[in-house]
């Protein structure tokens, strides 16, 4: 910015009558830049004002949006502590439209047995499997090696169960279903499962099983390609006074 | 079957028997109408459907001999193979 007020003075005094203007206009220039720098001065000063204020908006502008960003994390938070709550109703009521895992379709009661119609389009295969835990020592088996049963009609099927050994052991059963999905059909009207059973030395018993699949079988999509369907008993040895938490029963 | 390691909606839940356990037939008391039922499986290729008599009959020994509540044949998904006439066999099955 200096450098014009260096320069015009050179040109001002040789030819003086030619660049008068030129001159004057450099006089006019030099001026108005003394007067610039004056008032840079006292701008500085001023500048310190407007600076602050500036930055005291800026601050106030800052605290506000951490005021906004912070309560909308804060209310983030909460609403993902609500929903781990509500998480496990909802997930229930899913459960139960959906029939995942097993758990009760709904109109599921003893006045179907009655009223259902079975379905003879339908045969499946149920195949018959039995288990005993390492320690069990009973002979366990199924009696049938599989039985065609159609939806909606009720079947009957037999276990046997041995004890070879010299004590009576008392055993308790459960039992497992596959494939998973098929297991929300398939109902026990009775069986002997859940209950602790004893069995005398050398004794030879009949387990029967009395179930039926649920007519609305045939009408699931997802079933649509199941022909076979696995029932599988396991028998565990009971201790004696121990109480095992059944499903579905409820101690009184 | 359903082990730890196979979490999800896979998991399979074991549901109680509708009516309970069935009491263990230690006298043998209805053998024989087990073996008819057997030998009928095994004559028909293991159709359940041709054997629901011998199967209702077996039932039927169990509720003779306290091994099983008694109960309308109905409830039981037998309503087609009781001899009653119709018009009883409905009054039966009201509660």
């Amino acid at each position: 910015m200096l450098l014009p007020l260096l320069l015009r003075p050179s040109l001002c005094s040789p030819h003086a009558s030619a660049f008068l203007s030129r001159c004057d206009a450099a006089r006019t220039l030099r001026s108005q830049t003394e007067l610039f720098l004056r008032r840079t001065l006292p701008l500085r000063f001023q500048s310190r004002g407007t600076k602050s204020r500036g930055r005291k908006t800026r601050e106030q502008d800052w605290k506000t949006r951490n005021k906004t960003v912070l309560t909308y994390v804060a209310a983030a938070g909460v609403g993902m502590i609500g929903l781990s709550y509500a998480s496990v109703p909802l997930y229930r009521l899913y459960c139960q439209a959906a029939g995942l895992g097993g758990t009760a379709v709904a109109g599921h009661d003893t006045d179907l047995v009655e009223t259902m119609k079975p379905v003879k389009e339908r045969v499946l295969k149920v195949t018959f499997n039995a288990d005993t835990h390492a320690s069990m020592q009973w002979n366990f088996r199924p009696q049938q090696s599989e039985i065609f049963v159609v939806p909606g009609e009720t079947a009957l099927a037999f276990y046997r169960a041995k004890n070879p050994t010299d004590k009576p052991i008392i055993g308790i059963s459960t039992y497992n279903v596959v494939p998973f999905e098929a297991g929300q059909y398939f109902n026990k009207i009775q069986c002997f499962c859940f209950e602790e059973q004893r069995l005398n030395p050398h004794e030879e018993v009949d387990m029967p099983v009395f179930f039926y699949i649920d007519p609305e079988f045939d009408d699931d999509p997802r079933m649509a390609r199941v022909s076979t369907i696995t029932l599988s008993y396991t028998f565990f040895e009971a201790k004696e006074g121990e109480k095992l938490p059944l499903p579905g029963y409820s101690y009184n | 079957m359903s082990t730890a390691m196979n979490f999800g909606s896979k998991a399979f839940k074991p549901r109680a028997p509708d009516k309970g356990s069935f009491p263990l037939d230690h006298l043998g008391e209805c053998k024989g109408f087990k073996e008819k039922f057997m030998k009928c499986l095994r004559d028909n290729n293991h159709d359940n459907s041709l054997c629901r008599l011998q199967s209702k009959d077996y039932l039927e020994c169990r509720m003779d001999n306290q091994l099983m509540a008694k109960e309308p044949m109905e409830k039981l998904g037998f309503g087609d193979l009781v001899d009653a006439p119709p018009g009883q066999a409905d009054k039966d099955a009201e509660p």
